[in-house]
């Protein structure tokens, strides 16, 4: 199945990748406009784009990067959260025309509400809702194996091609090496030094956007370098996780690196979370992605708190965090009720933390504050 | 704001005040005879299972319109807040975890509170707030817990797998039941059980039908009554109250008694009422307008079948979220379409509740489809179930007074003489 991995022209070939990774949704338009192919909206890391991979479709991480959420006005309300309202704000205005449709997984409830929003609105080709389930039981497995198979039917009649098993456990294969080489970057971190933060956070971009063929020579060429001179590191001193659902402002990772904080890991809906876990490589590939799937790092919206409670100690312990800001979008409820038990937990174990909550503009003054109140009540302003 | 009382019509609601009162002390009457308390989430189709082997149910989302109603909501959000939880969070969960985690000890509690669970259903479930709600209930409470599935999946594509996975689910809450009380489920209880809820549904469906008479016997002032629907399901109590609501109602029907004397105007409600506020009801009455239908009194058009006992409460788990919800949009808007035309609506009040996402997620669209394709205006109002601080009278006023008064001069351009 080399043909999955194989090279072919791109609209961003040539491009630098993290100029590719920032100019994103310009960059698919024209791949869409130039070669024809599917690009489908997902909401959230739960809709697998090893299935989509198969069928030669190119899954595309839905991202309201510096859109003005008041665009979505004529249909949500203020109180959704910022991101999903500026994904709806970019779609009416056309910013997503390229897609061909989405591909949703209960991510939360503004999510879809979003979902079935769009598909009233904007009428996509296709739209579908994969039900998983919560837990990771026999009979778990057995459900989420017919919710899998009905996106591949679904699949099958949107491209007009039978279903693959080979196709797609190539497919699984070729995110695995990306997970594996990203995993490579951030447990760098874990020791002293490592790469900067933005890149890890635009590479974690960059395998939710573009096809898995195109990132996997750029995490090739990262990882190559990352222990050369030429690759710039962080150099903050105290050792930070940021954890947050979606932020799409690097400012703030900016702002962050120079206040003296160096990002080691996050706990958020792209990046690190997303990585971790691997499909079997032998067997159905169904099954062996659904059981990937089910036993995912806890995320806040489908995980318990003993769960979420073990996950975060184990990762701080990794990472050997001193401390950590919540980056919480307003009205986002899963992160929001997550919050006091998690900064409880810190609390007993002596790690400072700080919450800053988004309202769809990014790094305001009022959060620049709020940083350099916490850099200087921990005690290590400036780098 | 002080709970401002409805003023209701229904004799029933002597009968309901009983009930709800009968509910509460039954389960501080279970907890000091041993028989287990277990609290769960709202909406679902567990309640069957509970009743047939002598456990009290306690549903702390029931609970929080009680405290609305009580004035104990904002002691409840006090509590909430000072254990860190933003304020933004729907009010059914900070009432519920405030509650939970500081009010449940208070004394001289109206009602007696709530009994302390013997155990805890903890769901992947619903809305992310209920899911929540019981993540912190089960954190908090030193209670055996079983954490059961099942996923939303919109109405329209539930299938085989998605009822075959409800009845996994509900096979292993019944070993935990076992295990907890030692004795096993009877399955012609069960079944008893079930055929008294499809029984309560086949009655709240007639009850509801008959609001499509004009005059509209009994208004959204009464909807107090859904109490049966959501605690006693599963029980002759809400088949015995309910025919005498449907009794009561035929009556009112067959004399022509009206919630007015002379109606002029009929309004669906979308969304969750106002619990502490429930007059709001009353509000429009003095332009003899009534509220005949809403979206949320239609979560239990359903039917279960007794003799597939499992099978009935697994599809009843499974349609509860998504019949009131965005999970379902299209169905929502096929339900409302229908409600417009069986009980000859004139225009729609959506209340956009900022508690409740799932549910005011599409308001835009149901506003849009009720005016362009249906030709019945539809007024939004900002408001909240829970939280009286989130609602603004006036506001609310300046807007529904114009809506009426633009309603009223729509009914009197039909009715005028061709020039």
């Amino acid at each position: 199945m080399e043909g999955c991995r194989r090279r072919r022209e791109t609209a961003w070939d040539g491009v630098a990748w993290r100029d590719a990774v920032a100019n994103h949704p310009h960059l698919l338009k024209a791949e869409k406009a130039r070669s024809g192919r599917i690009l489908l909206g997902t909401l959230c890391a739960h809709a697998p784009p090893e299935i989509l991979h198969a069928f030669d479709i190119v899954p595309v991480r839905l991202w309201g990067a510096g859109a003005d959420p008041g665009g979505a006005d004529p249909l949500l309300q203020s109180f959704i959260c910022p991101p999903v309202r500026q994904i709806m704000a970019m779609g009416l205005a056309g910013r997503y025309d390229f897609l061909d449709g989405l591909v949703h997984a209960y991510s939360c409830d503004a999510a879809c509400g979003l979902f079935n929003i769009w598909r009233r609105n904007l009428h996509p080709k296709f739209a579908f809702q994969l039900s998983l389930p919560y837990m990771d039981t026999p009979e778990a497995l057995a459900y989420a194996q017919v919710e899998f198979r009905r996106l591949i039917t679904a699949l099958e009649t949107l491209t007009d091609r039978a279903y693959e098993p080979e196709r797609l456990r190539a497919a699984i294969g070729l995110y695995r090496e990306a997970r594996v080489l990203l995993r490579r970057a951030y447990a760098r971190k874990r020791q002293d030094g490592g790469p900067a933060y933005a890149d890890l956070y635009r590479l974690s971009l960059a395998l939710q956007v573009f096809p898995v063929e195109t990132v996997l020579p750029w995490l090739t060429a990262f990882d190559a370098a990352a222990d050369g001179p030429a690759v710039a590191g962080d150099a903050g001193t105290t050792r930070l996780m940021i954890s947050r659902s979606l932020c799409a402002d690097e400012a703030l990772f900016t702002e962050i690196a120079a206040l003296g904080g160096n990002i080691v890991v996050d706990d958020t809906c792209i990046g690190y979370r997303t990585l971790l876990g691997e499909a079997a490589p032998e067997g159905d590939p169904v099954t062996a992605l659904v059981r990937h799937h089910l036993a995912r790092p806890p995320c806040s919206a489908r995980a318990d708190f003993p769960a979420r409670r073990a996950y975060f100690l184990e990762q701080i312990e990794a990472f050997r965090v001193e401390a950590v800001v919540f980056i919480h979008q307003k009205f986002c409820d899963p992160h929001l009720a997550d919050h006091p038990f998690l900064k409880t937990l810190l609390e007993e174990r002596g790690i400072p933390s700080l919450q800053v909550e988004l309202e769809g503009e990014g790094l305001t003054g009022q959060i620049r504050t709020r940083l350099e109140g916490f850099f200087e009540m921990i005690g290590k302003n400036g780098p | 704001m002080d709970a401002q009382k409805t003023t209701k019509r229904l004799k029933a609601n002597t009968a309901l005040r009983e009930i709800i009162a009968e509910f509460y002390a039954d389960g501080h009457r279970a907890k000091a005879e041993g028989r287990p308390v277990g609290w769960i989430p709202p909406m679902n189709g567990l309640i069957e299972l509970f009743y047939a082997m002598d456990i009290h149910p306690i549903f702390p989302e029931n609970w929080a319109p009680v405290c609305a109603a009580i004035g104990t909501n904002r002691e409840n959000f006090a509590a909430c807040a000072g254990h860190g939880y933003a304020d933004d969070l729907c009010g059914y969960f900070r009432n519920n975890v405030g509650y939970a985690l500081d009010g449940i000890d208070a004394p001289d509690q109206p009602l007696g509170g709530l009994p302390k669970p013997d155990f805890l259903i903890s769901f992947g479930a619903g809305c992310i707030p209920t899911m929540k709600t019981f993540q912190v209930l089960c954190d908090h409470f030193d209670c055996p817990v079983i954490r059961a599935d099942l996923p939303q999946v919109a109405m329209e594509d539930i299938g085989e797998h998605h009822l075959r996975y409800g009845v996994a689910q509900i096979k292993r809450l019944i070993a935990f039941l076992e295990d907890l009380t030692g004795r096993r489920l009877d399955m012609d209880r069960l079944s008893q059980a079930v055929a008294w809820t499809d029984e309560a549904c086949r009655l709240w469906d007639e009850i509801m039908a008959l609001r499509a008479a004009v005059p509209a016997p009994f208004s959204a002032a009464e909807i107090g009554i859904m109490f049966v629907m959501v605690t006693r399901h599963g029980t002759p109590i809400a088949v015995d109250f309910l025919r005498d609501v449907l009794a009561e109602v035929k009556e009112r029907v067959a004399q022509g008694v009206g919630v007015v004397p002379d109606e002029r105007l009929r309004l669906f409600w979308d969304n969750i009422p106002l619990w502490y506020n429930m007059k709001l009801f009353n509000y429009f009455e003095k332009w003899n307008a009534v509220v005949v239908a809403e979206t949320y009194t239609s979560a239990w058009t359903l039917r279960m079948d007794p003799s597939r006992p499992l099978e009935s409460i697994a599809y009843k788990s499974l349609v509860s979220y998504p019949l009131v919800s965005c999970v379902s949009l299209e169905k929502r808007l096929e339900l409302i379409r229908k409600a417009v035309r069986e009980y000859r609506i004139d225009g729609a009040i959506l209340h956009s509740n900022r508690s409740c996402k799932p549910i005011s997620m599409g308001q835009l669209d149901i506003q849009r489809m009720l005016n362009d394709e249906l030709g019945v205006p539809a007024v939004l109002f900002d408001g909240d179930h829970m939280d009286g601080d989130k609602f603004a009278f006036a506001p609310f006023q300046t807007r529904i007074d114009a809506f009426i008064e633009m309603l009223l001069e729509r009914r009197a351009s039909a009715h005028a003489p061709n020039p």
